[in-house]
């Protein structure tokens, strides 16, 4: 046994596979349970970190756990987060935060109460490129910050248990699950938001992609553009560019792939170049041992309830736009 | 054929003289310019006549004028001009005012002469090519639209709203909207707009972002900023994202470039080499006077813009979006 903070984990799709492998590499810190409707994943997880596979009541009620790790679909957020806090559990909960401000409310106030910390799992505050150009914009690098540009997408729309991205009641869509990052970086960086104007393709014409553009207006006066697509192009990429009085950051995800590998195929013939990444340290692991060294009195960040909450309302708001085709005040 | 041309005072003006001057077929005649001393330097430059008054220019053998005023007198010039029945090519926007475009559009019909207004940009071979890869179908149906027309602050008038119309939004708003129109033949019906005066000490705004409802269920944000530093490599940018149903097309129309890094610039420059949109954009207009075709790029087509750029305004202002057929 590791030393250290003891964790259990609800959920072993895609993100908890990430935070689980974040515990492994983690000192101060040991995934001991996981726990998912679907037994082969948790039994996946299990195998690679040593923890055991229990049900969720069995974490809760599990005095030795110190922290409970949601990463289950949006709309089991509170239920979860809630009776985990109730438990005494300290609780990291993947973003967004809850499917409406009404549970997001529900479970600040039940960590709140419980005095357990509450993290949210904004990540691209924890990617190097968006820290790196957030610390160059605070040190003046581009002066005042008048015009910012993201974009997030270019895959299909995600396909997950029970398909539940594609219901728009359970997810809010790429909106709320996925842009969402981009509205939570720029209220990092730029502060309050003012005003939301937003437009979609949900309702409109074809349901098998999704794709959104947001204008932000904020407090400070800078203008935001942001750009979310569950539409195929080319595969994942982000962008962002932040143009101010003396200056400007340009960031291209497509433009920043150290390794590019090209495989022929046995026949001869040519194969696909494959453009990827190399991290010093994973993202997901940053934010996890961040979240970690709090709890642990050590140095770390927590995007915590508030914030969570502050970015869950730009995201609502930018859906009422869509639906409404008015602009929304904060 | 013989060319005249009125005012230098847009800084296309230049690129279109000599565009002129590369066309054996045309004689550039020469220059009227109010600001006399600015017409006396082009016209050494390009070696042609200086003009000293609008009349003596428009009574001379010419068929055709360009037009690259301040925005709010292209309608006195092009009024002018068609009256001596003189063929226009006018720079972008058409007017300030839709008073002022209708005017210009009337005017020219019942003189029988063509107006053109120049928006060059959908004579660069790769909108051609964009296009040509919209008309083929492949996209399926449109569903959105993401666009830039980026630039840095010209400065000069052009940050004065009673001879540009206003600043970032009128100089930018135009030209993606026409390659809209004309592109994807969709029409803008409604307009949302954030805009402000965020970066250079003007009288305009040099930053927006226009988000619009289409025609066909379509939607689409433009954005219009005056933003490129001056230390970025080159003037700014034409931009469009058109998600299909089945495909997705970006479209970059400036990046035909290579990058140079000289010592005495001290930064990064974007080398263009790609099409000279200007040249094509003249030679268009003059072929369409001498063959008494239809102009591509008509004025009608200019008012339309026109009217997207002053909805924009007026939601910008009113913080809520506005129709354009409500724009008079």
């Amino acid at each position: 046994m590791k030393p250290g903070l003891k964790v259990g984990l609800i959920g072993a799709g895609t993100m908890g596979s990430a935070h689980a492998e974040a515990y492994r590499v983690l000192d101060n810190a040991e995934l001991v349970a996981v726990s998912d409707l679907i037994y082969e994943r948790a039994q996946a997880i299990a195998a690679k970190t040593g923890a055991e596979i229990k049900t969720a009541d069995q974490i809760f009620a599990d005095s030795s756990i110190d922290v409970v790790d949601v990463c289950l679909p949006t709309y089991l957020h509170r239920d979860f987060v809630v009776a985990a806090a109730q438990a005494g559990k300290h609780v990291f909960c993947e973003k967004p935060m809850a499917r409406s401000l009404q549970e997001a409310e529900e479970m600040k106030t039940a960590c709140e109460k419980a005095g357990v910390k509450l993290g949210i799992g904004h990540v691209v505050r924890f990617f190097p490129e968006y820290i790196r150009a957030y610390d160059q914009v605070k040190n003046g690098k581009v002066g005042k910050v008048a015009m910012v540009r993201c974009t997030r997408g270019g895959f299909p729309l995600p396909t997950a248990w029970q398909d539940w991205y594609a219901n728009y009641a359970l997810s809010g869509g790429l909106v709320l699950d996925m842009i969402i990052h981009d509205f939570d970086y720029l209220r990092w960086l730029l502060g309050p938001v003012e005003r939301v104007f937003a437009k979609g393709t949900r309702g409109r014409d074809y349901n098998r992609l999704e794709y959104a553009l947001v204008s932000l207006k904020f407090r400070s006066g800078t203008i935001a553009h942001v750009e979310g697509s569950w539409v195929s192009s080319g595969g994942f990429h982000t962008r962002f560019e932040i143009a101010g009085s003396q200056g400007l950051i340009d960031y291209d995800s497509r433009k920043a792939n150290p390794i590019t590998l090209t495989v022929n195929k046995k026949d001869g013939t040519p194969g696909v170049p494959v453009p990827a990444s190399a991290w010093a340290e994973n993202p997901y692991t940053t934010e996890i041992r961040n979240f970690i060294n709090v709890l642990d009195g050590k140095d770390g960040k927590i995007v915590d309830g508030n914030e969570g909450y502050e970015s869950l309302k730009i995201a609502l708001a930018a859906l009422e736009s869509i639906e409404t085709g008015k602009p929304v005040n904060l | 054929m013989k060319v005249g041309m009125i005012s230098f005072a847009h800084l296309h003006a230049e690129s279109y003289a000599s565009a002129l001057m590369q066309m054996p077929e045309v004689e550039f005649s020469g220059i009227y310019d109010e600001d006399q001393s600015r017409a006396r330097k082009w016209a050494e430059r390009f070696g042609v006549k200086q003009f000293a008054t609008l009349k003596d220019l428009l009574d001379s053998d010419i068929e055709a004028v360009i037009i690259c005023s301040t925005n709010a007198d292209h309608c006195r010039y092009t009024v002018a001009a068609a009256e001596a029945k003189k063929h226009v090519l006018v720079e972008k926007p058409i007017a300030t005012t839709i008073q002022d475009a209708n005017k210009m559009i009337e005017t020219c019909k019942n003189n029988g002469v063509k107006l053109q207004i120049a928006f060059p940009v959908r004579y660069l071979p790769s909108v051609l090519e964009a296009k040509r890869i919209v008309d083929s179908g492949q996209l399926g149906r449109i569903l959105a639209i993401k666009a830039t027309n980026h630039g840095s602050m010209p400065g000069g008038w052009f940050v004065e709203k009673e001879l540009a119309g206003g600043g970032a939004v009128i100089d930018h708003t135009v030209h993606v909207i026409d390659l809209i129109r004309w592109m994807l033949e969709l029409e803008v019906k409604e307009v949302y707009a954030e805009y402000d005066r965020l970066i250079h000490d003007i009288p305009t705004e040099d930053c927006g972002l226009l988000t619009m409802e289409l025609t066909n269920n379509v939607f689409a944000t433009l954005d219009t900023s005056w933003n490129r530093p001056s230390a970025y490599p080159t003037w700014g940018d034409v931009t469009m994202t058109i998600i299909g149903t089945t495909g997705v097309l970006e479209l970059d129309g400036f990046a035909q470039k290579y990058d140079l890094y000289n010592n005495e610039i001290k930064k990064a420059q974007w080398e263009y080499w790609g099409g000279d949109m200007d040249y094509f954009l003249v030679r268009d207009f003059l072929l369409a006077c001498k063959n008494n075709l239809p102009v591509k790029v008509s004025g009608e087509d200019g008012l339309k813009t026109l009217e997207v750029a002053l909805a924009a305004y007026k939601a910008g202002k009113d913080h809520q979006p506005v129709k354009t057929e409500d724009i008079k």
